[in-house]
């Protein structure tokens, strides 16, 4: 009954009750699809720097993370490699890297690199560059000599599949070691630096080039979905003696992680301020609905309505008014993403800028439940609480003013 | 006043709440973007600015194609003629010459492939921030053929202080091997983790005689005394570059030396504008129920006005003039406080406490937001017109009003 | 030479699914200085009939002419026009803009016409002397009685010199002592100035001060006599 009467009042006017809803629609429309948008250029920028080389964590030599050289290289990967087999949930893939700073030549060009030795077969479940070769082929295990290399660097060098590529680099008898290598496979990757950061050559070419014997820089792994990073790390660090660090993704990309958390409150910040452009009218309009029933307040009252009954019944509306408009301005805002996350949006057009915020070409829209609820909850809760002014307000007049009014 | 303006500024004040609600909507969204457009222009100027100052300056004449490639066999033969002809220029503040090569450096204890450039002492403290920069030791003094200055970060990858020598292993422009040891004289930090680890900076004259440049160089850098008179000087470089063929000098501006800086400002400024349209439409839907609701709820008092003989355009005018006093004073109000809130953050500056991230867009330290014409006036002219048409659009209905039923809607 | 002539005027309604016949067959003639009262029950059509003469409304069929003029073929704005030039309209509520002075209220229609600033003023002052409201003029409605009010809206009523007015129970708000000075000042209007006012009432003062008397009932003219 009380609630069929609020129902019933929201559609008094229904222009009114449109325009307001249109207000809130448009609202929370954007609020869930900014949202996603956003939401799915954070995990774009996550997955991308996990799958480049990254993982979702890894193991080094205590020191490698502040001072990444070959001197703090783990001289015998055995132990980690146990830590790892033995504590990580199943489903996680690992593998072991050999990488250090090296100068890439050919006959006309030179510049710096990653140079990167890697397991082909194990790799290949970890980062990205198992299915980034785009020409030519991936790098086999007995391959002593082959190299994969980036797009962007190709074309910066000027050569092509199956010329040489000469590497030099400092081996871990602080000698220069020089290694020719033939241009096997080019990858492309989401971002033009990482086609010109890192070369790939076989971890028994790079150890033996370096004269690593059997060891490596590095142990990353890639956990299944459900599992948590962090937990897996401190189980790693109970099992692994103090000579080894174990860093989770948020410790190896820094700055994504201030990123996200800047993104994140970005998010909130945005849907205040989207809620306050549509509280004034919400205010507004529930004001002026309560102002024209003034007599009909002062009537209830001289009823026996008490005060509480009345502002229940104002909130009740706002509540349905609410309701309405999120339900619609979810609906509308899943359908955005629902259309947008097939083909994403393309930002080709601004590719560069995109890549100087380290972001993809290409943009998917992802919903998460907890931006969709931070969302809701940030419009109802608001809401709400503003919609109690012209509440209380309505249940102040007293019968005889109320009734005199006009 | 007028009758007219009258009737329109207390109908305003038949319902104050209403009113200063309304005004109060205007108003945050002006402020809102008062503020955050200026924010936006203050931080690219600031990204555009230090990366002019510690890097690329302004226009670079250059060999064509050497930016693209960094193949040191593209020089400018000549860089004398280039900057005589940089210095007549009109708007060129101050000019230097620079050299690079990619070489193999090395301390006793780590080796890294890196960019060494080739500067002149004296005109590169006119251009860059880099003599400004050094923390430890000195810049480099002019006719010190063994110095170098390095980065804070590449400093630590290679384990050197003040004093340390460094061998430099690289290609001659004639592909000879160019050797040499350089002395660390000072170590820099510009804030830009990118710029401090990636390069070290030694006399120019030591660079063309260890890299057999035969007195060539890369590049002629040149400062503007303003961004805008980037333009004009452009122009005339272009027009006036010396003769060299194979190969031939073009002059680019920062613009096309960081096309990853603009096009990021671009793509930062369309999400921006991209935001706001949609924050304004929100607030005009906001606002447009209480343009509705004082048409409607003077029905009655319109059908009189028509009885006695008032057109719809006339009453029209009307409900105009009162909406606009409603969205002038709030647009003013907005304005106002907007600049007020922009104008202290542009003294106090805002830190947002993540200096490391904003260092990868070239802002060091806080940000200011800068206050302008354009930051001041468009977003609240964009406010003022959304809201003229969401008073215009209500006004439809006294066309289709009757006297008659006019008078007797309750 | 009468100035309203209605001549079989016929007008229908449509309230809701129900055809309500308001006006059949209506011919009246109103000479020029006339002081007459339209009555009748509610519902007998009177109210419409003054809405055609006024313009605010339209005839189905019929002709209706005021001050020589032919209304049914007027598009809205000319019958703003031809409202705004040659009638005045009183009302039983009436109907000032609440947010303007007394004075306001009277210029407000000299406005419409585009009376200049001055002659404005002076015009409205004169005319509100004229209805009784010295030293009232920069009250706003709402700070004025009933008769004040009603007052107000004569004074507007025939400030711009219309060849009509048209007071559709002016005295229904008012007791009866306030109604029979209204009446007073109006017939006085009538005779100094020759406004023809024509009412519809059902006011039984009104018809006393009337001189000739028009009785309609179910939309028809059953009675229309010249008083002595």
């Amino acid at each position: 009954m009380f609630l069929s009467l609020a129902w019933r009042n929201i559609w008094r006017n229904p222009r009114r009750t449109a325009v307001i809803l249109a207000a809130v629609v448009i609202g929370v429309w954007c609020m869930v699809f900014l949202g996603a948008l956003m939401r799915g250029m954070m995990v774009e920028m996550v997955d991308n720097g996990i799958a480049t080389l990254t993982g979702h964590l890894q193991i080094h030599r205590k020191g490698y993370q502040s001072d990444p050289v070959i001197e703090n290289s783990m001289r015998d990967p055995g132990p980690a490699s146990k830590a790892l087999q033995d504590s990580l949930p199943a489903g996680s893939h690992w593998t072991a890297r050999v990488r250090v700073n090296a100068v890439a030549n050919n006959a006309r060009h030179n510049a710096g690199v990653t140079l990167v030795g890697i397991d082909p077969a194990c790799e290949a479940k970890v980062s990205f560059i198992g299915h980034a070769v785009a020409q030519g082929q991936y790098l086999k295990p007995d391959d002593d000599y082959g190299i994969v290399v980036g797009q962007a660097l190709l074309e910066k060098f000027e050569t092509k599949l199956g010329h040489k590529l000469i590497l030099m680099s400092q081996d871990t008898g602080r000698q220069i070691a020089s290694r020719a290598f033939r241009i096997r496979g080019v990858f492309h990757a989401q971002q033009r630096a990482t086609e010109k950061q890192f070369v790939f050559v076989t971890k028994a070419a790079a150890q033996d080039m370096l004269k690593l014997g059997s060891g490596i820089s590095e142990l990353s792994a890639l956990l299944p979905e459900a599992a948590s990073p962090q937990k897996a790390a401190d189980r790693l660090r109970g099992e692994l003696p103090g000579a080894y660090e174990v860093l989770t993704w948020p410790q190896l990309l820094p700055l994504i992680k201030l990123y996200l958390g800047m993104m994140d409150s970005f998010v909130v910040i945005w849907y205040v301020v989207v809620f306050v452009a549509m509280g004034f009218g919400i205010v507004n309009t529930t004001l002026m609905a309560v102002f024209e029933r003034i007599r009909e307040y002062g009537l209830l009252k001289s009823l026996g309505l008490k005060p509480w009954g009345i502002i229940k019944g104002v909130m009740a509306e706002s509540f349905f008014l609410l309701l309405i408009g999120a339900a619609l301005g979810n609906a509308l805002g899943l359908a955005t993403v629902w259309a947008l996350s097939y083909h994403g949006i393309d930002l080709s057009a601004l590719a560069q800028g995109a890549e100087f915020f380290g972001m993809g070409r290409v943009i998917y829209p992802e919903a998460h439940i907890k931006d969709i609820l931070t969302a809701n909850l940030v419009v109802f809760i608001l809401g709400l609480v503003v919609c109690l002014y012209p509440a209380v307000k309505a249940a102040r007049f007293t019968p005889v003013e109320a009734l005199a009014h006009t | 006043m007028s009758i007219d303006l009258r009737m329109a500024w207390r109908n305003l004040w038949r319902n104050p709440r209403r009113t200063l609600l309304t005004m109060s909507a205007i108003a945050f969204a002006c402020v809102l973007l008062v503020f955050m457009l200026s924010w936006q222009f203050g931080s690219y100027e600031t990204m555009i600015n230090t990366a002019v100052k510690v890097q690329t300056g302004h226009l670079h004449v250059e060999a064509a194609d050497y930016q693209d490639r960094q193949d040191m066999r593209l020089v400018i033969k000549d860089p004398q003629a280039v900057t005589k002809m940089v210095q007549a220029a009109p708007g060129v503040e101050a000019y230097t010459v620079r050299a690079n090569s990619f070489a193999l450096v090395s301390s006793q204890e780590r080796t890294y492939g890196i960019l060494v450039v080739g500067i002149d002492p004296a005109r590169e403290a006119k251009v860059s921030t880099l003599k400004s920069i050094v923390r430890q030791g000195s810049f480099l003094e002019p006719g010190d053929h063994e110095g170098a200055l390095v980065g804070r970060l590449l400093a630590q990858n290679l384990q050197v202080k003040l004093g340390d020598e460094l061998t430099v292993l690289g290609q001659g422009r004639d592909g000879s091997i160019a050797a040499l040891v350089l002395k660390v004289r000072g170590i820099y930090s510009s804030g830009m983790d990118d710029f401090d680890r990636s390069s070290i900076q030694m006399g120019l004259q030591a660079f063309q005689d260890a890299f057999t440049m035969e007195g060539a160089a890369h590049q002629v850098v040149a400062i503007c005394q303003s961004l805008e008179e980037v333009a004009g000087a452009k122009a005339y470089m272009a027009a006036h570059l010396p003769p060299q063929k194979d190969p031939g000098l073009t002059v680019l501006d920062w613009k096309q030396l960081m096309p990853g800086l603009l096009q990021g400002i671009e793509m930062d400024l369309v999400s921006g504008i991209i935001f706001y349209i949609i924050l304004l439409v929100v607030v005009t839907f906001s606002i447009l129920n209480t343009f509705l609701m004082s048409i409607l709820e003077r029905t009655h008092e319109f059908g009189v006005l028509m009885a006695m003989g008032a057109k719809p355009g006339r009453l029209g005018r009307l409900v105009v003039m009162e909406s606009l006093a409603m969205n002038l004073l709030g647009v003013g109000a907005g304005m106002i406080m907007g600049a007020l809130i922009t104008w202290y953050f542009q003294v106090q500056g805002i830190d947002l406490g993540a200096q490391e991230l904003m260092a990868q867009y070239g802002i060091v330290g806080r940000i200011y937001p800068r206050l302008s014409w354009l930051s001041l006036l468009s977003g609240p002219a964009v406010v003022f017109v959304m809201t003229l048409l969401a008073a215009l659009y209500p006004t439809r209905r006294l066309w289709k009003l009757r006297p008659v039923e006019a008078m007797n809607y309750a | 030479m009468p100035i309203v002539q209605c001549d079989h005027v016929n007008k229908t309604y449509r309230q809701g699914n129900i055809q309500v016949r308001a006006l059949r067959e209506v011919s009246l003639e109103v000479d020029k200085g006339g002081f007459v009262a339209l009555s009748g029950p509610s519902g007998s059509g009177k109210t419409t009939l003054l809405n055609i003469i006024g313009g605010l409304d339209l005839a189905d069929s019929g002709a209706v002419v005021v001050d020589g003029e032919s209304l049914e073929q007027m598009s809205q704005t000319q019958l703003a026009e031809m409202r705004l030039q040659k009638v005045g309209f009183v009302f039983q509520a009436y109907n000032l803009v609440p947010v303007l002075s007394a004075l306001e209220n009277v210029e407000f229609v000299m406005l419409l016409q585009g009376v200049p600033t001055d002659e404005r003023r002076k015009r409205a002052r004169a005319i509100l002397d004229a209805v009784g409201l010295e030293g009232r003029h920069d009250r706003r409605p709402r700070e004025l009685s009933g008769g004040q009010q009603q007052r107000v809206a004569v004074a507007r009523a025939i400030v711009s010199n219309p060849a009509i007015v048209l007071a559709d129970e002016p005295t229904a708000n008012l007791d009866s002592k306030t109604g029979q000075g209204l009446l007073e000042m109006m017939r006085q209007m009538n005779q100094e100035r020759g406004v023809t006012f024509i009412f519809s009432t059902h006011d039984q003062m009104v018809m006393d001060f009337a001189r000739r008397l028009v009785i309609i009932r179910d939309g028809q003219v059953v009675d229309d006599r010249v008083k002595g």
